[in-house]
């Protein structure tokens, strides 16, 4: 394959999944063939023919790119109203989607074949030649509606063509009016917007002229539905919105508008300048509007006047990359918007996509929605060939077996039991090249979960009012998926820590005579079979003092101990939980929020947390994980007749000690480890097995985070490769089991969870003397 | 043997005659309602615990096998003999007669140190609405039918102090205890 292969590959990939959208609407569209067309449905289809086009454009795909355009163009007049939703129209976008496959069929060859490119140029053409324009009314409908002339020329012509269907199908228009404060308008705006539209549709926000106050922005937004003027307002109570209608005259052919009564607010709303309206706008001649099809979405520059900059407005309705899927906007950067207020809109967006069911908080989870893989179809066809080898080996072992019987007692010639080694050597090998494909197969790039927290970054540091360069590097390190899924939980934590208390403000940073923006970066690299995860920040670092007041303040050590810790074993406090609380968070400037938490998370995917810190100069994270969970190494150690086992990643080293050797600190047993003190568990005691006096003790030192241990068992029985199956629903309260596996001999084998027994191990109340 | 004392014959009973469905029949008529026709039996497994006779309804069994080396949980409540590998999934496996309040110590059927499963022992694998759990039982006896009308409530203090038995069902002179699989097992 050629160098751009890889990005070939990813280009055909996320095609795919845009053509499968596209695909499923215009099925919708199709079988609805008759009907009037849901505008969100054209508006989807339109956003997923732009986003096509951007795509291709990116990666010099110019025929599919000239082609989405073609769509796009048809779809944006079809959703201006200039064009009506006919069969024809329809056809040719159907036939449309057909060739596009065929392209990309192409594109994924490297090849050009001029049959495809002849059928693009036909239906470009025919995209073209679609135009007999909607019959137009006599009357514009939007002359009846009492808007502002002012407010009427800010709209976009979609906005208007909306606008003007609503009028005539008589559905009531409204002015809902909010004023947000300006940190955290996103958030009240993109809350306000979902609760509107299980009960209408938005046809339009606009920024205000009057905002309450100097850090405050409000928001008009013209809003069309049918439901009554109370049910309306009870749609909105906890918002700070405030409700008006939009009186229209009734049209002169007498069709009835609805009714409805004018809820006036308690709040002494000021009434907006532009409902105290002039009754009638002067004819703008807009009911056929002037076509500008090569401008299909260019709402902002259609605004006149100057009171909305794009950066203080949110946009007016979801544009055409915010409700893609999520994983078509990660590796498109040139399709994120610069302007941030949108893409905090964005995330909103994806929490609650289809609007219905509740709006997911922001910040809860950047997990994808999915729990899919895509798999390149060659590791799969990898995967088949080795199974076909194993099948043949089987053959081979099967008549070897079927030899063997015949002969009976005889004693087995030694061609025969050559031809065996010979068959299990293949197998062992074949059954490794299995396991390792499929391993990959699982392998995903940290990528995904970087580009999420990237976006995420610019947010958090735009509330926190922090100047901040984020720097991500090492994305193509590859983990399993799970693994990435579970990360970007803690690591969001640790970022947002990172913002909101490690790094200054920015007049501060100036002061200490650093650079004014402050540095974030997100590092991935593979060292061996972990992958180490680092956030660092070049901010204040953490206060070790502090650190060690709070923990004293909280009983979580005593002064004894204080006074032994050295300055890492201080810092590793943040870990321990308990010690964030909501009082902390100021003494300590919130550093420690939660980190138990993220502790939690990581030690649950057999991972290593560490922090170092230097005050003044920054504060680093660094995350140890394995490459995979599906198959880990483990020690296999025997304890009163059982076996289980103990993943080798959290094993430090293996002692073998002397009962002398095991001393007594209030009375704990503990052992001195070249002259450190090592905290010491009996598996046996602690399981509640029968102990076997074995003269002398293996212990298994294990380390998680920042905790040691050592573990007595009675045998050790070697290392193994095991898949760790969970304990499922019934079981998953047991403590210090993380699962069960099988080593062969059809017994369950329980796998060990050091993160547990540590925590036991460690805690007073547990303690067993 | 003329053709009509054949036919006498016929009529009386014989000793060696099965009358189980009249006596079924009989058993139904001594109650004042009449009986439902449509009423159709249900099938339930029977199984024996400390000699009693259990039964829960079959559907609510995946399969039943014999005892396979169970690994016992440490730290687990007691009732919890132990897991068992089914085929590549992990399943624990309950001791009832604890639940039942049949026997007060737990039987040692897992570990190192356990005695071979008694021959007749089974594990039962119920599906409840927490996943697959095992069932040990000490022999599984049969399937029997039984018929709404065949089935009574239980008498108050069966069952510790769970709901776990449902009823008694009788069939001939047959007691079944009827088991709710589901709370046996909470």
């Amino acid at each position: 394959m050629n160098p751009g292969g890889k990005a070939l590959s990813e280009f055909v990939a996320e095609a795919t999944e845009i053509l499968d959208t596209l695909n499923k609407d215009l099925l919708t569209l199709d079988e609805r063939r008759g009907q009037e067309a849901d505008p969100e449905l054209i508006n989807g289809i339109f956003r997923a023919a732009h986003s096509l086009k951007g795509l291709a454009g990116l990666f010099g795909q110019d025929r599919i790119s000239r082609l989405a355009h073609g769509m796009e163009d048809l779809l944006d007049r079809l959703r201006l109203g200039k064009l009506v939703m006919d069969d024809t129209a329809l056809d040719a976008l159907v036939e449309s989607l057909d060739v596009l496959q065929a392209l990309l069929v192409d594109a994924s060859r490297g090849e050009t074949s001029s049959s495809q490119s002849t059928r693009v140029e036909g239906l470009i053409e025919r995209f073209t030649l679609m135009g007999a324009p909607a019959p137009p009314g006599e009357e514009d409908p939007l002359d009846r509606l009492e808007l502002d002339a002012q407010v009427r020329a800010v709209f976009t012509e979609y906005e208007e063509h909306r606008l003007r269907e609503n009028v005539r199908r008589g559905v009531a228009l409204w002015r809902v009016r909010a004023d947000f404060d300006l940190s955290d308008f996103d958030k009240g705006l993109a809350e306000l917007n979902s609760r509107l539209k299980p009960v209408g549709e938005i046809i339009s926000t606009l920024p205000s002229a009057q905002p309450s106050s100097a850090s405050g922005i409000a928001f008009d937004l013209i809003f069309g539905s049918k439901v009554t003027g109370i049910e309306l307002a009870s749609a909105l109570e906890g918002t700070p919105a405030q409700l008006s209608q939009l009186a229209a005259r009734p049209p002169a052919r007498g069709v009835v508008l609805t009714p409805a009564p004018v809820p006036r607010p308690a709040a002494p709303a000021a009434p907006p300048a532009a409902s105290a309206a002039l009754p009638a706008a002067p004819a703008h001649g807009a009911a056929s509007v002037p076509a500008a099809p090569t401008e299909p979405r260019a709402p902002s520059t259609r605004r006149s006047g100057s009171r909305k900059s794009k950066a203080s407005r949110p946009p007016p309705r979801p544009e055409p990359y915010q409700e893609l899927p999520q994983p078509l906007l990660t590796p498109l950067p040139m399709m994120t918007p610069p302007p941030l207020p949108s893409q905090a809109f964005s995330e909103a967006g994806l929490g609650d996509s289809g609007s219905k069911g509740p709006r997911v908080d922001l910040d809860t989870s950047l997990r994808s929605l999915t729990q899919t893989v895509r798999v390149d179809i060659r590791r799969l066809d990898g995967l088949m060939n080795t199974v076909g080898e194993l099948l043949l080996i089987k053959a081979n072992l099967q008549r070897m077996t079927e030899n063997a019987r015949q002969e009976g007692t005889l004693v087995l010639s030694k061609a025969w039991v050559q031809e065996l080694a010979r068959e299990t050597r293949q197998l062992e090998r074949k059954l490794d090249a299995l396991q390792s494909g499929l391993l990959e197969a699982r392998m995903v790039p940290v990528g995904q979960v970087f580009d999420k927290l990237a976006r995420l970054v610019r947010r958090i540091a735009r509330e926190a009012g922090k100047e901040i360069d984020f720097l991500s590097t090492g994305g193509e390190v590859e983990l399993d998926k799970l693994i990435v899924e579970e990360l970007s939980d803690p690591l969001m934590h640790i970022i947002r820590n990172a913002i909101d208390h490690g790094v200054e403000p920015p007049e501060v940073r100036v002061a200490a005579g650093k650079s004014r923006r402050a540095a974030v970066s997100l590092r991935a690299e593979q060292k061996g079979n972990h992958v180490v995860i680092e956030v660092s920040d070049d901010g204040s670092g953490i206060d070790e003092q502090r650190v060690r007041e709070v923990a004293l303040q909280r009983n979580l050590i005593t002064e004894a101990q204080a006074a032994e810790m050295n300055r890492r074993e201080l810092l590793n406090l943040i870990f321990l939980p308990g010690f964030s609380t909501a009082r902390n968070v100021s003494e300590l400037s919130g550093r420690g929020v939660g980190l138990d938490v993220v502790k939690n998370n990581i030690s649950n995917l057999s991972g290593l947390i560490d922090v170092w810190s230097e005050r003044s100069r920054g504060t680093a994270f660094q995350l140890t994980l394995p490459l995979t969970l599906a198959i880990i190494r483990a020690l296999v150690v025997g304890v009163s007749g059982r076996t289980y086992a103990v993943p080798l990643n959290s094993v430090l080293e293996i002692l073998s000690i002397q009962p002398k050797d095991i001393r007594t600190v209030e009375r704990r047993e503990v052992l001195d480890l070249r002259g450190q003190t090592l905290p010491f568990t009996r598996l046996a005691r602690l399981f509640g097995l029968p102990e076997r006096n074995t003269g002398r003790h293996f212990v298994v030192v294990v380390g998680l985070a920042q905790e040691r241990m050592g573990i007595a068992v009675d045998e050790l029985f070697g290392q193994q490769d095991i898949v760790t199956k969970p304990l499922g629903g019934r079981l998953q309260s047991v403590r210090g089991i993380s699962g069960a596996t099988d080593l062969g001999n059809r017994r369950t084998v329980l796998v060990l969870d050091v993160a547990a027994l540590l925590e036991d191990g460690m805690s007073p109340e547990r303690r067993w003397a | 043997m003329s053709r009509f004392s054949e036919l006498l014959d016929d009529f009386f009973y014989r000793p060696d005659e099965d009358v189980g469905g009249l006596l079924e029949f009989a058993a139904g008529s001594d109650e004042l309602q009449p009986l439902v026709p449509e009423e159709t039996p249900e099938e339930y497994l029977a199984f024996l615990l400390e000699g009693e006779c259990y039964a829960v309804p079959i559907r609510s069994i995946r399969e039943i096998g014999k005892v396979p080396p169970l690994t016992e949980i440490p730290r687990a409540e007691p009732w919890l003999l132990g897991v068992m590998n089914l085929r590549g999934d992990v399943i624990p496996v309950y001791d009832l007669k604890l639940r039942l309040k049949l026997t007060d110590k737990a039987s040692l059927v897992a570990g190192p140190d356990a005695p071979p499963p008694p021959r007749l022992a089974r594990i039962l694998v119920a599906h409840t609405e927490e996943g697959p759990a095992g069932v040990w039982v000490d022999a599984v006896k049969d399937v029997v039918r039984l018929k709404p009308s065949m089935l009574e409530p239980s008498p108050p203090g069966l069952g510790g102090e769970r709901d776990c038995v449902v009823g008694i069902g009788r069939r001939n002179s047959e007691l079944y205890i009827l088991l709710d699989l589901e709370q046996a097992l909470a």
